[in-house]
């Protein structure tokens, strides 16, 4: 059976393969543009064409009513250096980024090997570590939000005290940054599982032959191995952390937090484009925004390039 | 197994056609449903913003103007509160598609571009539906008034509200003859009040839900007891600041003692624990149904005039008319007479506890009997408002940018002269901001009563 089923499969992948290859590059191109072009076309509708668009407003003074826009120059820009709110919202969402990045991708990668490790019950770990990802933020953020309650919250209950985790300027970022590491670390501890599944066992077999110890495994060829995923992971939430919005406003009840300690660039954007209708100024500081976050990406790609360069 | 690509294509072609079909049937479905719901001659388009018990008193007085008129139809929308809905009336009335009738909130009225995104209502028509100027508060009819021409039309007042618990102020010697909470007319007064309550009060709960840490309450708060000491914003040309940080100053430190005195716990749960026991909550008289709803034996009363003068902060919900290039014939008659109709009927809203901006409703046996609606009715007289420039009102500019400062007092994180002070250079700020709606600032004209 077997053999005669590969008898006949393999000649006619030859065939095929053999025959229409040519023909079907020329059609593979043709489709290939068909293919894209939906593609291409919602990318130029919805990403494009508002980025161009941005970049027109930033320099008119629009309200949002789009009624009696005028072209004002670099105005915006230069009010926007001189904002202390905007630089405020900067910094804050700077200081999150600081915070959120180091800590996710230790804990995802110690969750990792955990569930990695762990023989019995290994899906009721994947399930406990990855299933707060799966709420809407707006549930975890509510649900945290009870928790660091004063009064009535888990956390004081259990620690003791009554620290006022979420109305004093000391503590409200770090509430935040404790939610949204349990909250979203389950995406880069699955990142990461799948990166040690794919570890080929036979290497830690050779070097405990060698007489590795489990640390020396560790040092020498896991985290060597993860390297990459680890690069992606660092990337990622960077991006991700400098656009945190959802869970802060949730936390502070949709406002800036105690003495505005909580607001972080995108709220500031929405409130001036929103609450003041200054939608002009607002997409100045987007624009700004995605620079900064541009220059962010570039710099990692060019680091990551010379670090391969060097490795070569 | 044999013909997997024609197979892929008729399904692929199957679901397209499928969904096409689908969108026109519920496109056909819209209209047809639309145009079988109503046989009246005329559409009234009416968007508003009020949801939960709010949202049920209006639907009910839709259903009664609809039975009273069935000539007309109502298709009101519920959006979403506060920004959202701010956003959404503007880009409606730019882009010629505004509703008939909208509501928004009086202070928000001056920075809506009167005259281009709204309309001014017309002062005979009302008055041929039975709304007439002498029948409102003057000083909240005036408000509306921009440009001498009415834009916004009141449909209450909603206050900050001293709520007590009977039972507990009973307990504590704090309620009067009458079951009503004893008068205070000072600072001391009204902390020996708390004091004697506090002892009591069942362990693990507040004496007085301040909301410390909702930038909006303590705002509000702060709007109050400002007015109580006769503090200003702006002179009357809104060339200058007015603002005064030593009245503000004593307004800070007031709030800020409950805080640092235990009587208010920051973050507390407030409402929640005044059904549980609290003697005070500072709240909305939208908390009405809710504390009525929990069966407490409970009165309220305006916030207390603690530096010697009535005043509480109040908001007002209107009707407005959404820009149309092409207002005017038998809907925008039926627009007035709608925003008219629940005006003069509002007797079913006062139930929700908001203080009907029709007097002659004030007046009548049926509201007298409400309570505690009247018990603290006379906060329309005394309403404690922001200033009416065009960055004010309920979430505006102003509330956003001042907010969090008052709450930085209050929670100890600023002391009191300091965040006096950086109010007054947010307030010089934002006099010296264009408004984004005409590109003036305040000083420049804009809204003007």
């Amino acid at each position: 059976m077997t053999t005669s089923a590969e008898t006949v499969v393999v000649p006619a992948r030859t065939k095929t393969a053999a025959v229409s290859a040519p023909v079907r590059h020329k059609q593979g191109f043709q489709h290939g543009g068909w293919f894209v072009a939906p593609f291409l076309a919602l990318f130029t509708l919805f990403v494009i064409w508002p980025l161009l668009r941005g970049v027109y407003l930033s320099l008119t003074d629009a309200n949002i009513t789009g009624a009696g826009e005028s072209f004002i120059g670099l105005d915006n820009y230069r009010e926007a250096l001189k904002d202390p709110l905007m630089w405020d919202a900067l910094g804050h969402s700077a200081y999150f980024t600081l915070l959120v990045v180091p800590c996710i991708t230790v804990l995802a990668l110690l969750l990792a090997m955990l569930a990695h490790h762990i023989e019995r019950g290994k899906w009721l770990w994947r399930l406990c570590f990855f299933a707060p990802f799966l709420l809407p933020s707006t549930v975890a953020g509510n649900l945290w939000q009870w928790l660091f309650n004063p009064g009535t919250g888990m956390i004081n209950h259990v620690f003791g005290g009554d620290t006022p985790w979420l109305t004093d300027t000391s503590y409200a970022m770090l509430a935040i940054v404790v939610e949204t590491l349990w909250w979203t670390v389950g995406f880069s501890f699955l990142l990461y599982l799948a990166a040690l599944q794919s570890i080929p066992g036979h290497l830690y077999e050779a070097a405990k032959l060698d007489g590795a110890n489990a640390w020396h495994r560790m040092v020498h060829i896991t985290l060597p191995m993860l390297r990459n995923i680890t690069g992606l992971v660092v990337a990622l939430q960077i991006l991700a952390s400098l656009q945190v919005f959802d869970q802060a406003v949730v936390m502070m009840d949709f406002g800036p937090g105690p003495e505005n300690a909580t607001r972080t660039f995108v709220q500031y954007t929405l409130e001036e484009g929103f609450t003041s209708y200054r939608v002009g100024y607002a997409s100045a500081i987007s624009i700004i925004f995605f620079v900064i976050i541009a220059a962010v990406a570039l710099a990692r790609m060019w680091l990551l390039r010379n670090r391969e360069e060097a490795a070569r | 197994m044999g013909r997997p690509d024609l197979s892929r294509r008729q399904l692929l072609g199957g679901l397209g056609g499928l969904f096409v079909a689908g969108s026109f049937g519920f496109a056909a479905l819209g209209t047809g449903a639309d145009a079988l719901a109503s046989t009246a001659d005329t559409r009234v388009r009416y968007w508003n913003l009020f949801s939960g018990g709010d949202g049920y008193n209006m639907i009910a007085m839709l259903d009664a103007f609809r039975a009273a008129h069935p000539d007309i139809a109502v298709k009101d929308s519920t959006l979403q509160w506060g920004n959202p809905f701010y956003t959404k009336l503007a880009m409606a009335a730019a882009g010629d598609r505004a509703p008939d009738l909208g509501v928004m909130h009086m202070g928000r009225v001056t920075g809506f571009a009167p005259g281009r995104l709204l309309d001014a209502w017309d002062v005979g028509l009302l008055a041929k539906y039975g709304v007439r100027r002498e029948d409102f508060n003057p000083v909240l009819w005036q408000r509306g008034v921009i440009d001498g021409r009415l834009y916004a039309l009141p449909l209450d007042i909603h206050v900050q509200l001293c709520f007590y618990r009977k039972d507990v102020l009973k307990k504590a010697g704090l309620l009067g003859d009458d079951a009503r909470m004893v008068t205070v007319t000072s600072t001391d007064e009204w902390f020996d009040v708390l004091k004697e309550a506090r002892k009591a009060t069942r362990k693990g709960l507040q004496t007085l839900g301040l909301h410390a840490n909702d930038q909006n309450f303590q705002w509000w708060f702060f709007v109050a007891f400002y007015t109580q000491l006769g503090g200003t914003w702006f002179d009357d040309a809104r060339t200058e600041v007015t603002f005064d940080t030593d009245k503000a100053t004593r307004v800070l430190e007031f709030l800020r003692r409950h805080v640092t005195h235990g009587y208010a716990v920051a973050g507390a749960a407030d409402a929640e624990q005044f059904i549980n026991g609290a003697p005070f909550t500072w709240e909305g008289n939208w908390s009405v149904p809710v504390f009525s709803g929990a069966k407490l034996d409970y009165g309220a009363v305006p916030l207390p005039p603690v530096f010697g003068r009535e005043a509480t902060h109040a908001e007002s919900h209107t009707f407005v008319l959404p820009h149309q290039p092409d207002r005017g014939g038998a809907t925008n008659e039926a627009a007035h007479r709608l925003a008219a109709h629940v005006v003069t009927h509002a007797r079913q809203w006062a139930a929700g506890g908001h203080i009907p901006a029709h007097t002659p409703t004030l007046s009548t046996p049926a509201y007298k009997k409400l309570y505690p609606q009247n018990e603290y009715v006379s906060a329309m007289n005394h309403q404690a408002t922001e200033p009416k420039v065009w960055f004010a009102g309920s979430t505006g500019i102003l509330a956003q940018r001042v907010g969090p400062v008052v709450v930085s007092a209050t929670m100890g994180s600023a002391k009191p002269d300091a965040a006096a002070r950086r109010m007054k250079s947010e307030l010089t700020t934002l006099l010296a901001m264009k408004n984004p709606m005409d590109g003036r600032t305040a000083a420049q004209g804009g809204a003007v009563a």
